[in-house]
């Protein structure tokens, strides 16, 4: 098997039928993080180039203000949309209907009060100061609480499932669902609970992180892009066979890059050694997932949205796992560690991977959940367009300033001032990029809200394949 | 893979093999490492935190400090931080069992902090003018500004606090006033002058220099 099995069209839509509201639920919650985490974010890159700007507030001050927007985009906006888009999908390609999905929404509403309390607790002064763990305490146990009904659910759905095999989709988001409270209860336990000493804290915190973005948020880009590609291009993943191979190598490998973040570090060396070299044997699974999905692609008409946002993404998977395994060697490493180049690593795994995978499920699912089309296709082409510019510009901008960085704080006589100097237009640049992405955030939370209240059923074929109405969405696009 | 709990348990078996394998190990390597006895002058090093000091340690992660700052000095061969005289020698993991949460950071936007005490021309006047007004002391930083972690009030004449900042031109605050640290500035203050690995561990040193090139044809 291997392009993902079809339902007869009755089942399908009671199965959207029953993911409709807490899918639509968790995806609102995660537009309205991405507007908040997206503002934030803008706000602290903007005082990297005028420091005085919202600095007499203390809860803006920049130290405040960048950890708690990076907060609000990973638990707030990633969890809320990974959820959103993994339960519709799980449910899909199990043949299942989410059952009492009214648990679904109550559990959503919690998990987002504990993120909302997290981030206020953030600005406000309560922070922890551990990367992607900076929430204060008292938060941690709403989080993993709902986060485990909304788990539970998925889990279950997948174990209920009315299907002989399964598919790569299914795999990735099992993994990506099942990871993550692990990851956070250890982390919570080995930080906070009963602390290690030293530096080993730093370490706890690298495991976390880099367990996060790689077991956690990659897996869920590409569960869609493994879902969405042969979906909509109406064609078989090339090569697929290796996917299962692909899929094991990944997770095994991904698990133990954490100590590469530590290179150079009063750390023990075998942590960044087993980092690069666990870098380097991920060279295997990402080589055998391009071929899987770019030859998908290959040749292919991409008029449809979801597979472009896709295909970004799978630009920015390749391009994030080239630099965790640069930024593991020392060569490269002596010039790019705690240079804007680790910040643009982050940003691509979880903007330029995560995100657009993201948007591109959402365009695919909401109509096919709500019964009626987008509102605006304008609105569409906006968003696609001001993505891909953001994206262009802010990795050309992060990846150039950052070597220029790096090459300047290894020239001992290069003053911080004229550090700061040399990069003030690129962190201007810098925000221009997050502007353009605002854009599109903005585009598509008109888009999105304004669809939830329209009728505006789609008739005739005069718009591409995600805005026909239900009976027709399945059909591949030409 | 038709099997879910094939799925279950490898995921399972992976994260469980990373933690053990990186953390636990980690751990048991050296999660007892203990202050060091000079028997020369009977101190154990690293030197505990003065209470004021950990309370300010508590202030620089509200702060999110570590956004900007990083706590390392990588050794000679990695990069110039030694050049930059970020310490006299590289940070060693003994160092930082002192303090009750570590933040090594991971951006260099600003200078590294981990021996900013050791550099002559810190001391807390510096320290305080830096966080109330960065240009008063580093023209043309990005650093923001901490305008409340001071309070700008009207002198009591003849009761000018002992504290008050020794501004003068364009930083001064308007004449009658004073600005002041507050509590919360003192103890960031505390804390940023007890970062100061001065102290050269003889076990360390000795396990991260590297042998002397062996001499040969001599005796």
């Amino acid at each position: 098997m291997n392009s993902p099995a079809q339902p007869n069209r009755s089942e399908q839509m009671e199965i959207d039928a029953s993911a409709k509201w807490p899918v639509l639920v968790l995806f609102g919650s995660a537009v309205v993080w991405l507007i908040l985490g997206g503002a934030l974010q803008l706000i602290a890159a903007i005082q990297l180039h005028t420091p005085s700007f919202l600095a007499d507030c203390e809860w803006f001050t920049h130290g405040r203000v960048a950890p708690a927007a990076q907060n609000a985009l990973v638990y707030g906006w990633g969890f809320n949309s990974a959820l959103g888009f993994g339960l519709w999908l799980m449910a899909r390609l199990s043949f299942a209907s989410l059952r009492h999905g009214g648990w679904l929404i109550v559990a959503a509403k919690f998990w987002n009060l504990g993120v909302l309390l997290g981030v206020a607790g953030i600005m406000t002064g309560a922070s922890t100061s551990f990367e992607l763990l900076e929430m204060p305490r008292f938060v941690t146990l709403l989080l993993l609480g709902s986060y485990g009904l909304m788990g539970a659910w998925l889990v279950t759905t997948f174990t209920l499932r009315n299907t002989e095999n399964t598919y790569a989709s299914q795999w990735y988001l099992f993994g990506a669902v099942f990871s993550f409270p692990w990851l956070y209860t250890l982390a919570q336990v080995m930080l906070f609970t009963a602390p290690v000493r030293g530096t080993l804290q730093a370490v706890v915190d690298a495991w976390y992180v880099s367990g996060l973005y790689g077991l956690g948020f990659v897996p869920v880009a590409l569960a869609a892009a493994y879902y969405f590609l042969p979906k909509i291009l109406g064609r078989p993943v090339a090569n697929y066979y290796l996917a299962p191979t692909a899929f094991w190598w990944l997770f095994f490998a991904t698990a133990f890059t954490g100590g590469s973040r530590l290179i150079g570090g009063p750390v023990p060396a075998w942590l960044a050694t087993t980092g690069a070299v666990a870098n380097f044997f991920l060279i295997v699974p990402v080589v055998i997932i391009a071929l899987n999905l770019f030859g998908t692609l290959r040749g292919a008409a991409t008029g449809s949205v979801t597979v472009r946002f896709i295909r970004w993404s799978l630009f920015a998977f390749l391009a994030a796992s080239l630099l965790n395994f640069a930024l593991s060697l020392r060569g490269f490493a002596i010039t790019a560690q705690f240079t804007l180049i680790t910040a643009l690593r982050d940003w691509l795994l979880l903007y330029g991977c995560f995100s657009t995978a993201m948007f591109g499920a959402a365009y695919f699912i909401v109509p096919r959940l709500t019964g009626h089309a987008w509102r605006s296709s304008a609105l569409i082409t906006a968003h696609l367009g001001a993505t891909a510019l953001g994206l262009l510009l802010i990795t050309a901008t992060l990846g150039w300033a950052g070597w220029e960085q790096g090459r300047m704080l290894n020239h001992a006589a290069t003053s911080f001032t004229d550090i700061t100097k040399a990069l003030t237009p690129w962190f201007t640049a810098y925000s221009v990029g997050l502007m353009l992405l605002t854009i599109g955030h903005l585009a598509f939370f008109v888009n999105f809200f304004w669809s939830l209240g329209a009728r505006c059923p789609v008739t005739g074929d005069a718009t591409p394949a995600v805005f026909r109405a239900p009976p027709a969405m399945e059909v591949p696009s030409a | 893979m038709k099997n879910g709990l094939t799925i279950f348990a490898g995921i399972f078996a992976i994260v469980a093999a990373s933690w053990a394998g990186l953390l636990l190990t980690a751990h048991r390597q050296y999660g007892g490492l203990a202050q060091y006895v000079d028997a020369l002058d009977g101190n154990a090093y690293p030197l505990p935190l003065s209470g004021l000091a950990d309370q300010g340690r508590l202030v620089y992660e509200d702060l999110g400090c570590a956004t900007c700052h990083t706590q390392q000095v990588r050794r000679a061969d990695f990069g110039a931080d030694l050049d930059r005289k970020w310490g006299e020698r590289q940070s060693y993991a003994r160092d930082y069992i002192r303090e009750k949460t570590v933040h090594l950071g991971d951006s260099r936007l600003g200078p590294d902090l981990r021996n900013v005490a050791a550099r002559g021309y810190v001391d807390g006047t510096f320290l305080y003018k830096l966080l109330y007004a960065p240009h008063s002391v580093a023209p043309g930083t990005n650093m923001p500004a901490y305008p409340f972690l001071f309070d700008v009030r009207r002198v009591n004449p003849g009761q000018a606090s002992p504290l008050a900042l020794p501004f003068t031109g364009r930083f001064a605050p308007p004449a009658g006033s004073e600005v002041v640290p507050t509590r919360r500035a003192v103890a960031l203050a505390a804390y940023l002058l007890s970062l100061k690995d001065t102290y050269d561990y003889p076990v360390e040193r000795a396990k991260n220099t590297p042998p002397a090139p062996e001499k040969k044809g001599e005796h």
